[in-house]
Formats: C-alpha cells, structure tokens, sequence
C-alpha cells in the first residue's frame, strides 16, 4: 500500500489526513482518487490528464511532476506528497 | 424625481478574491463585506436579478484550475457548482494561431472570464465565456453546462488570435425582447451575432478599425474590449475596442467610432445606465501606458441624443495613473445613476450622481477585475 498525502489547500477537496491506496502508476492513483473524492477531480489534473502547471507529485520524495509525470511507475513506491508549487504572489 | 432601493450591492472580483460592498440608501458610505475566495483570481462576479440574493463567480485558481462558485444569500457563502468541462469526448482539437498555428493541440479549459444570467423567460438559463474562446449553457442553473458547438468548434476558429488577456470570450449580451438573440464578444476576434438561441452565429464588426493588422477593416480579428447595452434601445450597444470607441444602432450589422474627438480613444470597459438611456460611461486610457491618461482618473460621458462627449472629473479630482480592466465599470439602475469604477491598484471610485461628484471607497482592495451592481436591473 502507499501512503498518500495531501497538502492543507488540498485538503479541501480531499482527504483530511493521510490516505492509504494501491496503484500501479501516479494517473492511476490519481484516478483511484479522484473516485474516493470526486471534489479533487480536474484539481490536480486538466481534462487531458495531465497534471495541473503548478502541482507538483513526489514519489518516494523525488518530484516526478516534469518528467515521468503520471506515467511514473509505482512499483515499490512506499509514499505519494501531492502538493502545490511555489509560486504566485 | 430621486428613485433609490434601500441598500446597493457593489461586486467586486478581484485578483485575491471577491468582495460585497455594501451602500447606504444615499450610495454615499459603503461597508466592505469579507473577502470570499482568498487567494483565488476572480475574473467575474455577477447577480442573478431573476433570483433574488444569487451571485454567480468566476473563480480561477493558479494551482487548481478554474471553477464556478454560487452563493444564495448575497455573497454570506458560496459553494462550488459544475465547472464546464472542455469537451473531450469528441477528441476536439482546436487548433490556436500562436507560436505553432499549423500543429492542432489537445487543450483544457483555461480561464472562466464572464458569467450572464440568461433572459427573464428562460429562468434557469446561464451563459458563461471562458478561454480559449469558449462559450457554454447551462440550463439548470449551473448544474450542468453545454458546450454551444456552434463557436467552440466554429470553422473560422484556428484563425481565432488571443487577445493580451488570453484567448478570452468576455462579453455576452441578450435581446431583452428575444431570447434567442445573442451577442457575445472575443479577444482578438470581434464582436457576433446569433438569432437563433446560438445555433448560428454573424461577425457583427463593420465599421470597426483594427490598426494593429495590415488589413484595417477585416471581418474579424478586432479586439473588442467590452460592450454595453443601451438599456431604452436593445438595438443600440456602446462598444470599447482596441481600435477605438464605437456605437452599432442596428443590432451591430455596422458601427460608427464616436472617440475621435477625444483624441486617443483607447479603454477597456464601458457601461450604460438603465435609468438614463442614450447615456455610455467610458473610461479613457492612454493607448500606450494602458493608464488614464494627463495624470488624472477620468470618466467620459457619450450622449447619444446629442452626440457629444462630456468629461466627468476635473483633472484636480484624482491626480494619478489608474488603470481599469474591462470589466471594470459598472452603474446601477437607481435615479440619478450610480457609477462605479474599480481600478487595477484597488481603488473603487463611486458617483450617485451620474458623475456629478465622485469619492473613493475608503478601503484599498487587490487589483479589481471586474465590477458589477446587484441592483442593476
């Protein structure tokens, strides 16, 4: 199971704590997701699928945002961190 | 004879949220409400006059994308509604005249700029514009939303340029007398027409200049900037484009440009007050700096029985360099009429008197974006 954790801005469409999901790749754990909470649908992701500019997905603590992106594999991945970006002002 | 409601409700989006304002009976002091929306880039915010204490928001969010909020008890709460989606289903591809106009790209929904109530007959009807170049239905209030496949997948579309504000359908009007008749307005495309409830639709821009294209009076490819309605004649609409100040008299079929003998003409919003008809406030910018001009907040009066400009403030009122979106005028519908301008450094100036005098609101909002009266039909 990996465990998957939403920031505080998140929290309000989502889960309020920690969230424990099995997936086998960062679109399908959003997607599992985004059935659990239907308020976090097209939050994170545009209607393409693909993750929002300034969201950013931590797999196992790397940022897998602009590389992999939801196409990361999950295979032995113990933690999700779904957070927003630095940016703004 | 004054004709005044009890309380006017100013609305304000801005660039961190949204804002009540609320008048006295004399429009002459005014309580700020909470912000609603912290944080979030509120293009649009508008009342629902067909339900009493509905406000609709444009609400877009950086991280999150954007969303369509209501509140039911005048801007005390607000709820998230149905977003429309961009309609994927169909593997859409529209295609942008931007760095790589030839290469068609799947695109999401970006911006929502402007939400209007549909018409009095049609009680459960909205309209909202988005970017890029969207326009969608919504028949139970917000529910749901229809794509209107007649502009959002129109064939003239991959030649359809944004506007600096983005790819945005910011303005949509309806006949008061037909609900099928619509209007809407585009960056940097121009102003249409449909007659048949959006199944249709006519480029509605002769007359309308575009000095920035070689060819100066194209069928589209204006950058209209907003237009507004004269509230007697639905058959007359008072119109800021890039190009200049114009008025259509017949429907928009051609327009005439009134700003010339203000010298540069150039503006963003523009509003017509329902209890003086013939009357259109402009808000006159330097064409260059995007600010009022000659160093003062200005606002000019077109007369349309007249035909002359009349200059509201003195250059004494308000010295400085205010800049003002295209939303970003609004009146009212009590007598005489209250205007009302919000600035993009926070400052909302109000006159309850048809610009006879003029005094800032006493508090110093985010850049406002757009200005709308809950009272103003």
């Amino acid at each position: 199971m990996i465990e998957v954790h939403l920031d505080s801005w998140l929290r309000e469409f989502g889960p309020r704590g920690t969230e424990q999901m099995d997936a086998d790749s960062v679109g399908n754990l959003l997607e599992l997701l985004e059935k659990r909470y239907p308020r976090l649908r097209f939050k994170l992701r545009d209607e393409t699928g693909q993750l929002r500019r300034y969201v950013r997905v931590f797999v196992d603590g790397e940022d897998v945002s602009g590389t992999t992106g939801v196409a990361t594999v999950l295979a032995r991945a113990r933690t999700i961190d779904i957070l927003h970006s630095i940016a703004g002002g | 004879m004054e004709k005044r409601n009890d309380r006017t409700r100013v609305l304000l989006g801005t660039r961190k949220g949204t804002y009540v304002v609320e008048g006295d009976a004399r429009r002459t002091h005014w309580k700020v409400g909470p912000v609603a929306h912290a944080g979030n880039e509120v293009y649009h915010v508008v009342a629902d006059p067909r339900h009493p204490g509905d406000l609709y928001a444009a609400v877009n969010n950086m991280f999150f994308g954007p969303a369509v909020q209501r509140s039911r008890n005048s801007g005390k709460t607000w709820k998230e509604i149905a977003t429309p989606l961009f309609p994927l289903e169909k593997d859409r591809k529209f295609e942008m005249n931007e760095s790589e106009p030839s290469t068609p790209v799947k695109r999401a929904l970006n911006n929502l700029w402007h939400i209007e109530p549909g018409h009095p007959s049609e009680p459960s009807t909205l309209y909202l514009g988005a970017d890029p170049h969207l326009l969608f239905r919504s028949t139970d209030l917000g529910a749901s939303w229809e794509p209107i496949e007649s502009i959002n997948d129109h064939p003239a579309k991959k030649n359809w340029a944004p506007g600096f504000g983005g790819a945005c359908l910011h303005t949509i009007l309806i006949d008061p007398r037909d609900a099928r008749r619509l209007y809407i307005g585009m960056s940097a495309v121009g102003t249409f027409r449909s007659d048949d409830a959006g199944r249709s639709w006519k480029p509605t821009n002769k007359g309308v200049e575009t000095p920035f294209l070689p060819d100066k009076h194209p069928e589209t490819g204006q950058c209209v900037h907003h237009v507004a309605v004269d509230a007697a004649d639905p058959d007359t609409f008072y119109r800021q484009d890039h190009g200049g100040m114009y008025v259509s008299h017949d429907r928009m079929e051609k327009w005439v440009r009134i700003g010339k003998p203000l010298g540069d003409d150039f503006g963003f919003g523009v509003a017509s007050p329902r209890s003086d008809p013939g009357k259109a406030y402009f808000v006159r910018l330097d064409g260059r700096a995007r600010v009022t001009g000659e160093g003062h907040f200005q606002v000019h009066e077109w007369n349309d029985k007249t035909r002359r400009w009349r200059k509201l403030l003195s250059p004494k009122a308000f010295p400085g360099h205010f800049g003002v979106q295209r939303e970003g005028i609004a009146t009212d519908s009590e007598t005489p009429a209250g205007i009302y301008v919000g600035t993009t450094t926070g400052q909302l100036f109000v006159s309850p008197n048809a610009g006879k005098t003029w005094s800032l609101v006493p508090y110093q909002f985010p850049a406002i974006h757009s200005v709308s009266v809950a009272n103003a039909t």
